[in-house]
């Protein structure tokens, strides 16, 4: 492999039945604050904290979101126990909330208070 | 010393009882009979009801049983209660702002969102971002986008309207979407978002946007010939749109609408003359002059019989405000009320301030810094019902219980059991609405004198400040020392130092400026940096305590100089505050003076002055008597 390996980013896992419109939101969240995403489709747990916590580890920002079939999401970071995330959003919120998991994904890698 | 260790002393039991604005406090002794004094504790509980009024009597019972509890002693066995004679002043604050930035006609947004797009300066007519499409080619437009637009059809709007020739410089929008729009654009330009009343922004008007690149300030609109050449203005226009640069002076990005009535004043409010009656004299000062001005003039009227405000002025207003409070507390129930023409303001303190106030007419919020001035005032009331609460306390307990001595005095008693004192000693009681100096000379005369302002005014200029809006926040800020949050697991002091934590800190105050309370970091709602918020408690302090004790100090000191003095003892709830107590100190240095927090009985740190002044000096009344 002659790869410089991963660019960093905040790693977006989502699963496969993630909705699109909570992915585009989410992402321009964190666009918006001018840091780079990479979204990853992982088929397997079905539940936004453990995925986030997943995305978390392997980005090297150490800063993940993780979206569920649902439409809850979660931003996590490396730092944190698993079942403690950043902030969590349920199933059904608003897409200003999306909005703000994002921001909040961002902010947390640019060390801005979380708003 | 301890009262248990070979049968317990010989004399009777006495308590002291101070009852202050916030704490009572109790002091528990055993007097013998040449007047030497063994004592076995203390207690300190909450003050119960306003100061001087029967309600007073449940925190002082509770004070008193505490303390016997604490040396194993029973109610039946106290012989004399002693109480304060409480200091008859109280006092109020008042706060105006003396000068208003108003924008009329809707000329300028100045706010700081905090991620625009793009960079540069674009001047253009404004549209709509419906009307793009009927727009000719040519003409330099700035588009207006209201709420409910997403990001990407903005974008592909502009795009098309570009395609087509329309020379769009600059974008306005509504929601926080600069960068994504500046992102998804063919041809670049500067864009700010989340101006909330977009739809206020007039149409067809000149406009210029600007905004700098990350880490800078705009350089155009901040300057008023900046100004003058994008709009074309002529000398005298210039100098109207002048208060407009400086309100976007620092700003990264800003919009100014060149609309034909629009105007932007910066106002001074007429706030009236102060007018003083004291030493013979009736001195005014202009309120406009700033509180350096108004504190000589204050302090040549000394000793004050009154101070009156210009009716109908915002002086008039504040000092008026002070008087009816002052009178509420005065009125007893069953008795005449207090005329309030009656009643004598008998000290000023006034503080130079400055109240971040959202601006008249802006459209996103936009703060300007208005400057204000806070006074303290003080009066002096002969109702104080200590007698009363004496009666109680007489009853509730089945001992006698007396008024023992006047505060200052006792204070000063009090004091002298602090290790490494000696006569003569001042001591300054640093309390929450006066601060209060008395001065014991070496021949064991008392002179005392209370000066307006304290910690009640400290928390108000925090308050004011940093715009917080919530006194529980100001009170924070002030009692305890600040920090920045910087990761999950470590936060940096105020000077410093770095803590690593075990526990993860909570996202709330994540990057945040953090007051470290005993219960962990709580977040101090403000966008300024800790050496802001820093600068901001120390300066209130500084103006209050600072200048206060100094100026108490000359009023006690012989000849008012206060060289004349030695011994200085800080008292009070505010002189266990972690640097009122130095900068004091470093304020009196140069006049040779030792300073220093008091330490009662060489135990009890700066409490319980008063408390155990009242049980000294009814064991020195008792052995004269004897002798």
């Amino acid at each position: 492999m002659t790869e410089p390996g991963p660019r960093p980013a905040v790693l977006v896992y989502r699963h496969p039945g993630t909705p699109a419109a909570l992915l585009r939101q989410v992402c321009a969240g964190v666009e918006e604050e001018g840091v780079p995403t990479d979204v990853t489709e992982v088929p397997g747990p079905d539940d936004a904290t453990a995925l986030a916590h997943a995305a978390a580890g392997e980005s090297r920002l150490g800063v993940g979101i993780g979206l569920d079939a649902a439409g809850a999401a979660a931003v996590h970071h490396g730092t944190l126990p698993e079942r403690t995330p950043v902030v969590a959003t349920p199933a059904q919120s608003l897409s200003s909330d999306w909005r703000r998991v994002g921001r909040i994904a961002a902010r947390v890698v640019k060390h801005l208070p979380l708003v | 010393m301890d009262a248990r260790e070979g049968g317990p002393p010989e004399g009777l039991l006495v308590v002291g009882v101070d009852i202050g604005n916030s704490t009572t406090e109790a002091c528990l002794a055993v007097v013998a009979p040449d007047g030497s004094i063994t004592y076995l504790g203390t207690d300190l509980t909450r003050t119960t009801g306003v100061k001087g009024t029967p309600d007073n009597t449940e925190g002082a019972l509770k004070a008193i049983r505490g303390a016997l509890a604490r040396a194993g002693r029973s109610a039946g066995q106290v012989e004399t209660v002693l109480l304060n004679e409480a200091t008859p002043v109280i006092s109020g604050l008042a706060m105006e702002t003396i000068t208003e930035t108003i924008i009329t006609e809707s000329t300028m947004i100045g706010h700081n969102p905090t991620t625009p797009g793009g960079e540069g300066l674009g001047v253009g007519t404004t549209r709509s971002i419906g009307e793009l499409g009927e727009q000719q080619p040519g003409e330099p437009v700035v588009c207006v986008v209201p709420h409910g637009w997403d990001f990407d059809d903005v974008a592909a709007t502009l795009n098309a309207a570009v395609a087509a020739g329309v020379d769009v410089v600059a974008a306005i929008l509504a929601g926080d979407d600069a960068v994504l729009v500046t992102n998804r654009l063919a041809r670049p330009i500067p864009v700010v978002d989340e101006v909330s009343a977009v739809e206020k922004v007039p149409l067809g008007m000149l406009a210029a946007v600007e905004v700098a690149a990350p880490g800078r300030t705009i350089r155009t609109l901040s300057n008023s010939y900046g100004l003058a050449t994008v709009f074309g203005l002529d000398p005298v226009q210039t100098r109207q749109v002048s208060p407009v640069a400086r309100a976007l002076t620092g700003n990264r990005s800003a919009v100014v609408v060149r609309t034909p009535t629009g105007d932007v004043t910066d106002r001074r409010i007429p706030v009236g003359e102060l007018v003083l009656h004291g030493a013979g004299k009736t001195l005014r000062v202009d309120v406009d002059a700033g509180a350096e001005a108004i504190m000589e003039v204050v302090g040549r009227a000394q000793p004050l019989d009154d101070a009156r405000g210009e009716p109908g002025t915002h002086v008039g207003g504040m000092l008026a405000q002070v008087r009816d409070t002052m009178a509420d507390v005065m009125d007893i129930a069953g008795q005449p009320d207090v005329p309030v023409s009656e009643i004598a303001i008998r000290d000023v303190l006034a503080v130079d301030t400055f109240v971040p106030a959202e601006v008249r007419g802006g459209l996103a919020g936009e703060v300007a810094l208005e400057n204000a001035v806070a006074l303290a005032a003080m009066v002096r009331t002969s109702r104080s019902r200590m007698q009363l609460v004496a009666d109680l306390v007489s009853e509730g307990l089945g001992a006698a219980a007396e008024i023992g001595g006047v505060e200052g005095e006792m204070a000063v008693g009090g004091a002298l059991t602090t290790p490494g004192v000696d006569r003569p000693i001042a001591v300054l009681d640093l309390g929450g609405g006066s601060t209060d100096a008395a001065l014991l000379t070496r021949e064991g005369e008392c002179t005392a004198v209370h000066v307006a302002g304290a910690g009640e005014l400290v928390t108000k200029l925090i308050d004011s400040e940093l715009a917080l809006g919530d006194r529980e926040v100001a009170e924070g800020v002030k009692w305890y020392p600040l920090g920045k949050v910087e990761s999950f697991f470590h936060l940096r002091h105020e000077d410093g130092t770095v803590e690593f934590v075990d526990q993860p800190l909570p996202p709330h105050v994540f990057a945040r400026v953090v007051v470290l309370t005993p219960d962990g970091p709580s977040p101090v709602p403000t966008r300024h940096g800790l050496d802001h918020v820093r600068r901001v408690r120390r300066e209130a302090k500084r103006r209050v305590f600072v200048v206060n004790a100094l100026r108490a100090l000359r009023q006690v000191a012989p000849g008012g100089n206060l060289r004349a003095l030695e011994f200085v003892v800080l008292l009070g709830g505010s002189a266990l505050d972690f640097e009122i107590p130095d900068m004091i100190a470093d304020a009196l240095a140069p006049h040779g003076i030792v300073c220093g927090t008091g330490n009662v009985l060489g135990t009890e740190g700066p409490r319980n002055a008063v408390a155990s002044g009242l049980v000294r000096a009814h064991a020195a009344l008792l052995a004269a008597e004897v002798q």
